[in-house]
């Protein structure tokens, strides 16, 4: 039985902030070149044509955009001559994230964007609602969606207050000090003083100071440490908490984003030592999540951030708060075979695989060193490949697929402990789904491993 | 290099005592011959004419050389064939295939999100179809070739019923 709630419209205000969105899109689109041939009068009127047009069509797809809930389902209406009705099942849904553009915070106004599985961008993205609505929403949704521990008093909790305040236990929250520094001891940053050196070289030695000339540079510099600032601007003020359930991200400077996470739906954590952070003992933890876009943008705009930096310290306490029980410091990782140092003259050593009882971990990087871990109960298939030059070597790859599209390669095993490794993780992902059927959370005892066949032996921990 | 007498760490089947692996169907050897062929014919016979009308040696030399490449293909395509597997086990499926890059496969019924059976026009010539299981990991690969249609639907309910039961979110 379903009750039919009114189809909903989104703020009345929306249409004008995404004209605001298009404004700079004309612009970055004339470009400089068209600004120097057409002159300063006929370039405002250009944009403001465009302008007028945008707005207009906002004003159009604002009219005949709506939403409502129905039983399970969140459905979004949309298009004036091609119509689309979408249905989210919200079983599916993988995270909610409450996003607020500056021009957003300054109208009161916030975008919900949701998260499904196989999404390859974020699915419906409600632009623009007021925050109460949105955080009202939200919370209904996962509520909804069966994630939530208790829905009826948190939505009501949080709809009454601002959504700046974080519910549940604050983790963490980072220093923008740190995030700063992080941030200038990256290549780009570095890279800067060698750039600003060559164009006042330039201009010193041709003085020709047009313009069109100085904005070009600026722009160009603008490009090179767009990442860097980007991420800066992102990542500021970062908190995390986590309650029963989900975890809260909170961070932003001009666009401040909220986000929720199901514990029970992090299909892994990657922990980053860029060579650079070295010397602070810092690292970076990002989430994978299914669904959420962006990852591989390397443009700094990934929606997955978990830790920005952090101390080896502050990221296991992080890392223990989505992945119980797992201590970075105390993985200790199996090289591949000696014979393999063919293949990895240098990196060998610091290659590795370690089980634990509930995740699977793998390190890789010479001078920027990964570690990915993936929970059993996560792991969607598991593959052995075995190239010709590894047959040489008898060795062979395992990889561990999970649904983020990004898969946990355990490199060059030895074969035999290859196949006891992919039998052990088919193996251990299938008691830890019967012992969770959803949640990652439940103690779930290692299976009885067959000493003989276990040439790679499990923590001590285990 | 042989297969057969590779023993127990054979990289194409692993735990040979508890895994029962089904080959596919060897006409599937003829569809991929045919497929091959008819691409090495679009090279091979331009070079041929070619070669004929102007009569250098390089383009000889090119033509002996893919119709030696060929050849070898023909060979791989027939020992590839042969080395496809796959087994059901009770909670998993296995599927291996690859002779150069040797692959296999495990995977899940829980993790079942859907089941493809597919059959091209050459497929259809000698009764063949293909069955693809996919997961919510897009690397997942399996991929069931050169199975006789009443297989194929066989394993395609076997699978559906057994995801059905064992379904759950991710």
């Amino acid at each position: 039985m379903v009750i039919d709630e009114p189809r909903r419209r989104l703020h009345p205000l929306s249409p004008l902030l995404r004209s605001a969105k298009a404004l700079v899109v004309i612009v970055v689109a004339l470009s400089w070149q068209t600004l120097r041939q057409v002159g300063l009068g006929w370039f405002a009127l250009m944009v403001l044509v465009l302008l007028i047009g945008a707005i207009i069509m906002s004003v159009v797809s604002w009219y005949n955009t709506g939403y409502h809930v129905v039983g399970h389902e969140l459905r979004v209406y949309e298009g004036l001559l091609w119509r689309r009705t979408r249905a989210i099942p919200l079983e599916r849904l993988q995270s909610v994230e409450v996003v607020r553009p500056l021009l957003a915070q300054l109208t009161g106004l916030a975008e919900l964007r949701l998260e499904v599985v196989g999404g390859g961008k974020t699915e419906a993205p409600l632009a623009y609602l007021s925050v109460a609505d949105a955080a009202a929403l939200r919370d209904r949704l996962l509520a909804l969606a069966g994630r939530s521990a208790a829905p009826v008093e948190g939505a009501a909790e949080v709809a009454g207050a601002a959504p700046a305040r974080v519910p549940g236990e604050l983790l963490l929250a980072v220093l923008n000090r740190d995030l700063v520094i992080s941030q200038l001891l990256t290549p780009q940053a570095l890279s800067l003083p060698i750039g600003v050196a060559f164009v006042v070289l330039q201009f010193g030695f041709d003085p020709s100071w047009s313009f069109i000339g100085v904005a070009s540079t600026l722009t160009a510099i603008a490009g090179v440490l767009l990442q860097p600032v980007r991420r800066v601007l992102r990542d500021w003020n970062f908190r995390l908490s986590r309650d029963d359930t989900a975890l809260r991200l909170r961070f932003g400077l001009v666009e401040t984003r909220s986000q929720t996470v199901p514990v029970d739906r992090v299909q892994g954590v990657t922990a980053t030592w860029p060579l650079l952070w070295r010397a602070q003992g810092w690292l970076r933890l990002t989430l994978d999540v299914a669904g959420v876009a962006g990852q591989d943008n390397a443009d700094g705009t990934e929606t997955d951030r978990l830790l920005p930096v952090g101390t080896a310290e502050v990221a296991d306490r992080v890392a223990h708060s989505v992945l119980p029980g797992v201590l970075l410091g105390a993985l200790t990782f199996q090289p591949p075979p000696e014979r393999t140092r063919w293949f990895h003259p240098l990196a060998r050593p610091k290659l590795g695989v370690a089980l634990t009882d509930k995740i699977v971990a793998t390190r890789e990087g010479l001078l920027t060193r990964t570690v990915m871990m993936v929970p059993f109960a996560r792991i969607q298939s598991v593959r052995v490949v075995q190239g010709p030059l590894q047959r040489l070597l008898g060795v062979a790859t395992v990889y561990a697929d999970t649904a983020r599209g990004r898969s946990a390669a355990l490199r060059d095993r030895d074969l035999a402990e290859a196949w006891w490794l992919a039998a052990e993780l088919a193996e251990r992902g299938r008691v830890a789904r019967l012992a969770a059927p959803d949640r990652g959370r439940v103690v779930v005892p290692a299976p009885v491993l067959d000493p003989e066949n276990a040439p790679l032996r499990p923590q001590p921990s285990a | 290099m042989d297969i057969a007498a590779a023993g127990p760490t054979s990289p194409l089947s692993p735990w040979p005592d508890t895994v029962d692996w089904q080959p596919v169907s060897r006409d599937l050897i003829w569809v991929e011959l045919i497929r091959w062929g008819a691409m090495a014919a679009m090279l091979l016979v331009p070079l041929g004419i070619l070669w004929g009308i102007f009569g250098v040696w390089p383009l000889g030399l090119s033509f002996v050389a893919v119709l030696v490449l060929m050849l070898w293909r023909v060979w791989a395509i027939v020992r590839a064939v042969r080395a496809w597997g796959y087994a059901e086990r009770d909670h998993d499926l296995l599927v291996r295939h690859g002779l150069v890059v040797r692959r296999l496969s495990i995977v899940p019924y829980a993790r079942m999100q859907f089941v493809d059976v597919s059959a091209g026009p050459l497929e259809r010539v000698f009764d063949l179809a293909t069955v693809q299981l996919h997961t919510a990991a897009a690397a997942s690969d399996a991929r069931v070739p050169g199975l006789r249609p009443a297989e194929a639907s066989r394993l395609r309910d076997r699978l559906t019923a057994l995801g059905e039961d064992r379904a759950e979110g991710l």
